[in-house]
């Protein structure tokens, strides 16, 4: 009898996830120069910027902000990440559409998360990364993303017991 | 060109573990303050001590420093603090950080496609307008 459940797919614990991440993203903006600017090896925000900024400077030939980095050929993690993860999801019976109501909310979430991201200088991991990498700048921004997350879950548990 | 294949092989990879391990960068410090489980919390904190360690390592092996980095001034430091809150209290409310939103996305959640709809409107935004009224507003 094989009924297929989501425990019988491939299990990594967080801690794996952080350890190989942490050394993709240090190889990646060592060794195979993702860089300048320092510690760029990965970022959600950063570099679906400069997909997104060197795509459209091709075809409507603006002259969007594009991360010296990505100036010949763009990061393309977005793409990595989401290929990844359609290939986790699928080989381990968790893809399926779902579709909760907060669309609009979830939209403008996004956009504010991307702007805040992009004048910090980074997406949460990008942050870290810095920090770890020993800028200042990415420690008082850390920081700053702890702050932030605190006082957004103090306010989701406000509103959730009002 | 190397960028783009590392990025893509080393995003291929993370992606395919974050949906295995459901990682989230907020979701750690989150769900330690609303039920103190440590789950999420611990890979946190594996991501940035793994780098800690290999930034040295790798800069021993390859003979050149990371940075140096930019002195901060206060105007930055400060934009970067602003700019890190409202990450984190964003990404609170959106209910994951922007990876988690990225693998959410390919597992079919929609909202988690509406969030990466505005997630690149928005760096248009801050590119074409956010930006020059940032520097225009400050010294």
């Amino acid at each position: 009898m094989t009924t297929k459940t989501i425990s019988d797919g491939i299990r990594i614990t967080a801690v794996q996830m952080g350890i190989a991440a942490g050394l993709l993203a240090v190889v990646a903006g060592t060794f195979f120069e993702v860089r300048p600017p320092e510690a760029y090896g990965i970022c959600m925000a950063c570099h679906g910027r400069d997909l997104l900024n060197w795509t459209l400077n091709i075809v409507f030939h603006t002259h969007l902000t594009v991360a010296s980095a990505s100036a010949v050929f763009p990061a393309l993690t977005t793409l990595g990440v989401i290929f990844g993860a359609v290939i986790g999801a699928k080989t381990n019976g968790e893809f399926r559409w779902y579709s909760p109501e907060s669309f609009f909310k979830e939209f403008v979430y996004g956009a504010l998360v991307m702007n805040f991201a992009l004048l910090a200088g980074g997406c949460s991991i990008r942050l870290l990364l810095r920090s770890a990498a020993g800028d200042f700048a990415g420690v008082v921004g850390f920081g700053g993303m702890v702050a932030g997350v605190i006082a957004g879950t103090i306010w989701l548990r406000w509103r959730a017991v009002r | 060109m190397t960028t783009a294949v590392v990025t893509l092989l080393a995003g291929a990879v993370i992606g395919y573990l974050g949906q295995r391990s459901r990682m989230c960068f907020v979701g750690g410090i989150r769900d330690f303050i609303l039920v103190r489980d440590t789950y999420l919390l611990r890979g946190l904190i594996a991501f940035g001590l793994t780098a800690w360690v290999a930034f040295p390592l790798a800069s021993l092996v390859l003979h050149s420093n990371i940075g140096p980095f930019a002195q901060a001034d206060a105007v930055t430091v400060v934009l970067t603090i602003a700019g890190g809150f409202g990450v984190g209290y964003f990404s609170t409310l959106a209910n994951g950080c922007p990876l988690r939103q990225h693998v959410l996305a390919a597992q079919g959640v929609k909202s988690s496609i509406a969030y990466l709809a505005g997630f690149f409107v928005g760096a248009v935004v801050f590119h074409v307008w956010v930006a020059s009224l940032v520097s225009r507003v400050l010294p």
